[in-house]
């Protein structure tokens, strides 16, 4: 207690007396170092944060419920949607019907049947407009064109990937059909029965399962997919307070929705490969960080390193006159601690004070999503405490080397 | 009187090999309790070599250096910090000040150090600063004094934690001869009136009169030795 009383009051009249322009740089450097650990990893897990809650809003929802492994569809669909409707935690749902089509374009301008078709292979979903809309704001995703009207049929809803003209930026991963414009006619076929249908819009999202997909309403569906038990694919859910969907699900398990279809919370239903990109770019991230932490450790030893070298003789005096070498030592962790918490203070306020919402107000622009800014406190809390350790060490190691040199040499400034 | 310090055969050697300097070469001395002792000699007679033996500083090559009946050259370094806190004081030529800190604070740091509250060491402090005649200059910072008034200061920290032996190296040497005649006389004083033990290096007569012994060495020898009171 008492080395640390005394080795505080050196450190911290050593801080007050220093040049204030060093000072300011070396906070400088552990500010930015503490941006580098925090952002770097930070802005790489966005990346795949920021797709994620876009699959979720425009997606999967909060809650999914499936067809059980050994149906094909959802029992009772009925049942569950007059179940549903008695839960006043849920804002919003969509039932879904999904199946594979043809799409066929400008099969009218077609001279001859040995002429190439311009055909795509689509997924269909069958949806009711309102309710899908509610729940993922399907129409704000047309770029082209107009949403669907319950009221109407035959119409269809494309996503762009389906167009070759968006697509060609990814190459020739997608099956697309050529210069579909709304108002356009093209013809949907299911086994053997086709439908022709007009292009009402295109639509346009980040999220795979929106762009990659074609949306009719689901009257139009069940007749054209022969579907007439109602027996839905998906039933998407969205709950009134985020969090709660895991206790939501629980309520429809007590009350035995589970027997009607495999009910499974946005974690427990996405994709592995989600989280395993997330771990994988935060090992990433952090790996990166570790280098500002390495230049800035030795940053921190340099300084301190010279500091004290440049105090060598004042070393030397004060365990001349009975200063104990811990005391000394004490001074200079006290100065690099200081120095770590003002810089990564300063780092975590930009961080939570601005860069996060700055972030969330300005997405970074990926192709497959908007990146924002993840740093979730308790990680943060632990990337700070590696940096703030680090650093500890980086100012003791250049105090303990020089401390422990000969007293008298210090005093007289001998080798 | 006690014998309070008793140096037997000192040699202090630098070096190696065939560049061994050797710079005292078995000197023998005693000091008594309350005694003012001089060491003079010429530039690189080995005198300072000869204070930093005793004042447990430095350790010498060969020989042996008994303090207040402690064998200090048995003292691991912890102790022999230790026992530089508790049994001696130290007035260097250069001041020995540190700079950042206060007057008052260069002061309080040794007594802290001995386990004083930090009351207790500002009001010893502050006494100390007063005895050796800087009363208000508590809060000054070392570079905003002047080098008579900065030794001063290293001479209220010397002697803030009542030592046993009061070592000056060369203490006026970076002083005008008006302030460095102050500073001889404070010294003296802390002898006549406290009966304060010191041994002193200088190198000019003039303030070694008030001691109450001169040795003088040579070539890392005590060539003489005249007892002035």
């Amino acid at each position: 207690m008492r080395n640390l009383r005394i080795g505080l009051l050196l450190g911290l009249r050593q801080i007050q007396r220093a040049n204030k322009w060093t000072t300011l740089l070396i906070i400088f450097v552990m500010m930015f170092t503490f941006l580098n650990l925090i952002a770097v990893s930070g802005i790489l897990v966005g990346l795949i944060t920021g797709a994620e809650r876009a699959v979720k809003a425009e997606a999967l929802g909060d809650l999914i419920l499936t067809e059980k492994d050994s149906e094909d569809r959802l029992l009772d669909t009925e049942s569950i949607l007059r179940e549903l409707a008695t839960y006043p935690e849920i804002e919003a749902f969509s039932v879904r019907y999904t199946g594979g089509g043809e799409l066929e374009a400008h099969y009218k301008e077609r001279r001859s049947l040995t002429a190439e078709r311009d055909i795509a292979q689509v997924t269909v979903t069958g949806v009711d407009p309102i309710l899908e809309d509610q729940m993922s704001g399907l129409s704000d995703t047309v770029i082209k064109g107009e949403y669907l009207d319950p009221n109407e049929e035959g119409y269809i809803l494309i996503g762009y990937y389906y167009l070759e003209e968006f697509a060609e930026q990814f190459g020739d991963i997608f099956d697309t059909i050529a210069n579909v414009e709304p108002g356009d006619t093209v013809r949907l076929t299911v086994g053997d029965i086709s439908k022709e249908l007009i292009v009402k819009g295109i639509i346009q999202s980040k999220v795979d399962q929106v762009s990659l997909n074609t949306y009719i309403t689901e009257r139009e569906f069940r007749r054209l997919f022969g579907r007439l038990d109602r027996n839905a694919d998906q039933i998407v859910i969205r709950v009134k307070t985020p969090g709660t969907e895991a206790t939501l699900k629980e309520a429809f398990v007590a009350n035995g929705l589970d027997r009607l279809a495999k009910i499974q919370t946005y974690d427990e239903g996405k994709p592995k490969f989600i989280t395993d990109i997330k771990n994988t770019f935060n090992t990433l991230g952090s790996f990166i960080g570790s280098i500002g932490i390495v230049v800035a450790s030795i940053t921190i030893f340099i300084i301190i390193f010279i500091n004290a070298m440049s105090r060598r003789q004042q070393i030397g005096i004060l365990k001349g006159i009975g200063i104990e070498r811990r005391v000394i030592e004490i001074a200079y962790v006290f100065q690099a601690a200081t120095y770590a918490l003002i810089g990564s203070g300063l780092g975590a306020l930009l961080t939570y004070g601005f860069l996060i919402g700055y972030f969330e107000k300005n997405p970074i622009h990926f192709p497959f999503s908007d990146g924002i800014l993840v740093a979730p406190p308790e990680e943060t809390f632990i990337r700070f405490l590696v940096l703030f350790v680090i650093t500890l060490i980086a100012g003791f190691l250049p105090a303990w080397m020089i401390v422990r040199q000969n007293t008298l040499n210090s005093i007289l400034g001998r080798k | 009187m006690t014998t309070i310090i008793n140096a037997t055969n000192i040699h202090r050697k630098f070096g190696e090999g065939n560049l061994v300097t050797h710079v005292l070469k078995g000197i023998d001395f005693q000091v008594k309790q309350g005694e003012f002792v001089a060491i003079m000699g010429r530039s690189g007679a080995g005198k300072s070599t000869l204070l930093y033996q005793l004042s447990v500083l430095d350790q010498p090559t060969e020989g042996s250096v008994v303090i207040d009946d402690t064998d200090v050259l048995k003292l691991n370094e912890k102790e022999r910090t230790s026992f530089r806190l508790n049994t001696l004081g130290y007035i260097f030529q250069n001041y020995a000040l540190i700079p950042d800190l206060s007057a008052e604070e260069n002061v309080m740091v040794p007594l802290l150090m001995k386990g004083l509250t930090w009351e207790e060491a500002r009001s010893k402090a502050q006494k100390s600063i007063d005895d050796v005649g800087m009363s208000g200059k508590y809060n000054n910072l070392p570079a905003e004094l002047s080098g008579g008034e900065q030794q001063r200061i290293s001479i209220a920290r010397a002697i803030a934690g009542k030592p046993k032996i009061l070592f000056a190296d060369e203490p006026t040497a970076n002083l005008d001869s008006v302030s460095g005649q102050q500073v001889i006389d404070l010294i003296t004083t802390l002898n006549r009136e406290n009966g304060q033990t010191i041994v002193m290096v200088t190198h000019e007569r003039e303030y070694a009169v008030n001691c109450q012994r001169v040795v003088h060495i040579e070539d890392g020898k005590i060539v003489d030795e005249e007892r002035l009171r």
